[in-house]
């Protein structure tokens, strides 16, 4: 018996709770519905539905069973999307919009080097996004930065980029060689849209270190900072009106890896390789070896099943 | 600003704790109710406690168990947990009630899996199928979560490393205990309407939640002496919950089920725990409101 469709009329009985409703949802007859749910209970050996009642209701097995069922109905359509593809195909890649322009064309030439018959399909998305489309199959792979709250990705080596502070150039601390981040104190910061994972480890990193931003705004470019009304943590820029500091003892720790979900594809592969080379070359990332780990005391109000 | 249904944003407030949420909230005696996402599968983690305690008082009623009855607790035999039995050196006898008492105020995982030994979680999903609770299903008691991190992650402390987190099946609801917001709340609201089992056995249970000692999730939202706040608390890398019942002087009551998940996976994050109060608040303020 076809078990995946099987479960798919199980799954469309489910939701309904009506044999009648789930039938012409599905497009057939009753009759036919009901004899291959029976079926599936046979295969399976438990009742799935218990229809003593007037109404239909899911038996405790079949409820065992529903979410692992719309799960497995899931990854069957991912593989017949994937299987979809051949020769000539696309991939179709997330990067972060900051990452600027030099850096994304340093990855599609060395995609395109390592000789693939697969074209890339780059999509400019913030991190939060790339994991939304991720698990729900729109792009093959990401390069995203941690972290994400996105159970069930896939991670490639993680790399770490430590940011320094952009000022105005007429920041009076633009006359440091390198910047406290408590010397920040009292003025407004930029950090990137779509990146909530890390603004909030950026943020409470600074808080640590004795600045808390008087005001916190999102925004892509630095139009603010130009305008001396906020600063931003990034990598070395160098434009007219801008000043690039490092943060003295490298207190942020930006990490960034490839993600993707089930089994990689060999392009898939290909690419997380090339993005690990370009970033380090092209963009000043290093190993992941590099940052400390940090430790971690455990309280009880935040321990296993608090 | 206002969400979709025309309740507070709490996807902003949310957002700006670092966390994605979850919530339902309803009025306990009108029915009237808020919510974000309130039919969302969750994963549960300690919540699954308030299912286990309603099925034991349920078992007492029948008379299937006395839950004055002594057990000891062997030393050898606890699951890990920071808190009450489970951080004990010693064997321990105690009243099976008391371990109801130890499971709930502290999140006990010792106490909850002596009782879900003597109680069955079988027992427990078919009371919950009873209450046409269908999205809401225990699939392991706490030794059992705690095998499955340890699989998935190959340690036994919880891990904080990205990497490990995304690859933990316990932080997905479709294989690991779950519900949804709203049959949380449902489930807490049948307790407040003596309708989860005889009124003294949810009396009991109604004490048992007020006794639960965190301060810092949904309790941080109401900061009133006159107004009561009982609950229970879930925690796993990322995940932070608290489904509770929230009682103001005037006799009103709501049921609040907060589901949240972390972009950070650092354990002590103050604001992730903050925001379940603050969203719990706006939602009951929200149904307090003269216009609703």
């Amino acid at each position: 018996m076809d078990l995946v469709k099987h479960l798919r009329y199980f799954t469309v009985v489910a939701e309904e709770l009506h044999f009648g409703n789930a039938a012409a949802r599905l497009g057939m007859a009753q009759p036919p519905l009901s004899q291959r749910i029976r079926r599936l209970e046979e295969e399976l050996g438990v009742r799935l539905f218990d229809r003593s009642s007037r109404q239909v209701r899911l038996t405790g097995a079949g409820r065992a069973i529903l979410a692992e069922a719309g799960e497995i109905l899931v990854r069957v359509d991912r593989l017949r999307v994937l299987a979809g593809r051949g020769e000539g195909a696309v991939l179709r890649v997330g990067v972060p919009p900051d990452l600027g322009s030099a850096v994304i064309a340093a990855l599609i030439a060395g995609f395109e080097e390592a000789g693939d018959d697969v074209r890339l399909a780059p999509a400019e998305l913030w991190s939060a996004d790339q994991a939304a489309a991720l698990a729900s199959g729109a792009l093959d792979v990401g390069v995203l930065r941690h972290p994400v709250a996105a159970p069930g990705l896939n991670l490639g080596p993680v790399l770490v980029q430590r940011p320094g502070v952009v000022l105005a150039a007429s920041d009076p601390l633009a006359a440091a060689p390198s910047v406290h981040l408590a010397d920040l104190a009292g003025r407004r910061l930029v950090l990137f849209p779509g990146e909530p994972g890390l603004h909030e480890e950026t943020l409470a990193e600074c808080r640590r270190h004795g600045f808390v931003p008087e005001e916190v705004h999102e925004a892509q470019t630095l139009g603010l900072v130009m305008a001396g009304a906020a600063v931003a943590f990034g990598p070395r820029v160098e434009l007219p009106g801008l000043r690039w500091r490092p943060l003295l003892g490298a207190p942020l720790a930006w990490r960034i890896s490839t993600a993707w979900r089930g089994e990689a594809s060999p392009a898939a592969v290909a690419f997380g390789a090339v993005a690990v080379r370009v970033l380090k070359e092209n963009a000043g990332m290093t190993d992941d070896g590099a940052a400390p780990v940090r430790q971690v005391r455990a309280r009880p109000s935040s321990g296993f099943l608090a | 600003m206002t969400g979709t249904n025309g309740g507070p944003d709490f996807a902003g407030l949310f957002r700006a704790a670092g966390v994605t949420g979850l919530l339902h909230a309803v009025d306990v005696d009108t029915g009237a109710e808020v919510s974000c996402g309130a039919d969302e599968p969750v994963v549960l983690a300690s919540v699954f406690k308030i299912a286990l305690m309603v099925e034991f008082f349920r078992q007492a009623d029948r008379g299937l168990l006395d839950p004055a009855e002594r057990v000891t607790v062997m030393a050898d035999r606890h699951t890990p947990g920071p808190t009450g039995v489970s951080a004990m050196a010693d064997d321990v006898t105690v009243s099976l009630r008391d371990l109801a008492y130890l499971m709930i105020a502290v999140s006990d995982n010792t106490a909850a899996d002596t009782l879900a030994g003597r109680v069955g979680l079988a027992a427990v999903n078919t009371m919950l199928a009873g209450f046409g609770l269908d999205g809401t299903w225990v699939e392991h008691d706490c030794a059992g979560l705690f095998a499955s991190v340890v699989a998935d992650s190959g340690r036994e402390d919880m891990p904080t490393d990205p990497a490990v987190i995304s690859r933990l099946r316990v932080l997905d609801p479709a294989r690991t205990n779950r519900s949804t917001p709203r049959e949380t709340a449902a489930l807490l609201a049948a307790i407040w309407r003596d309708e989860a089992a005889t009124p003294a056995s949810c009396a009991w249970m109604r004490r048992l939640l007020g006794l639960q000692v965190w301060p810092h999730r949904l309790a941080s939202g109401f900061p009133y002496d006159d107004v009561a706040v009982s609950g229970k608390t879930g925690t796993l890398p990322t995940l932070r919950n608290e489904a509770g019942v929230v009682e103001y002087p005037d006799g009103g009551r709501y049921a609040v089920a907060v589901f949240t998940r972390s972009y950070g996976t650092a354990q002590n994050q103050p604001r992730a725990d903050a925001v379940i109060g603050t969203a719990a608040r706006a939602a009951v303020e929200h149904l307090r409101s003269p216009a609703l």
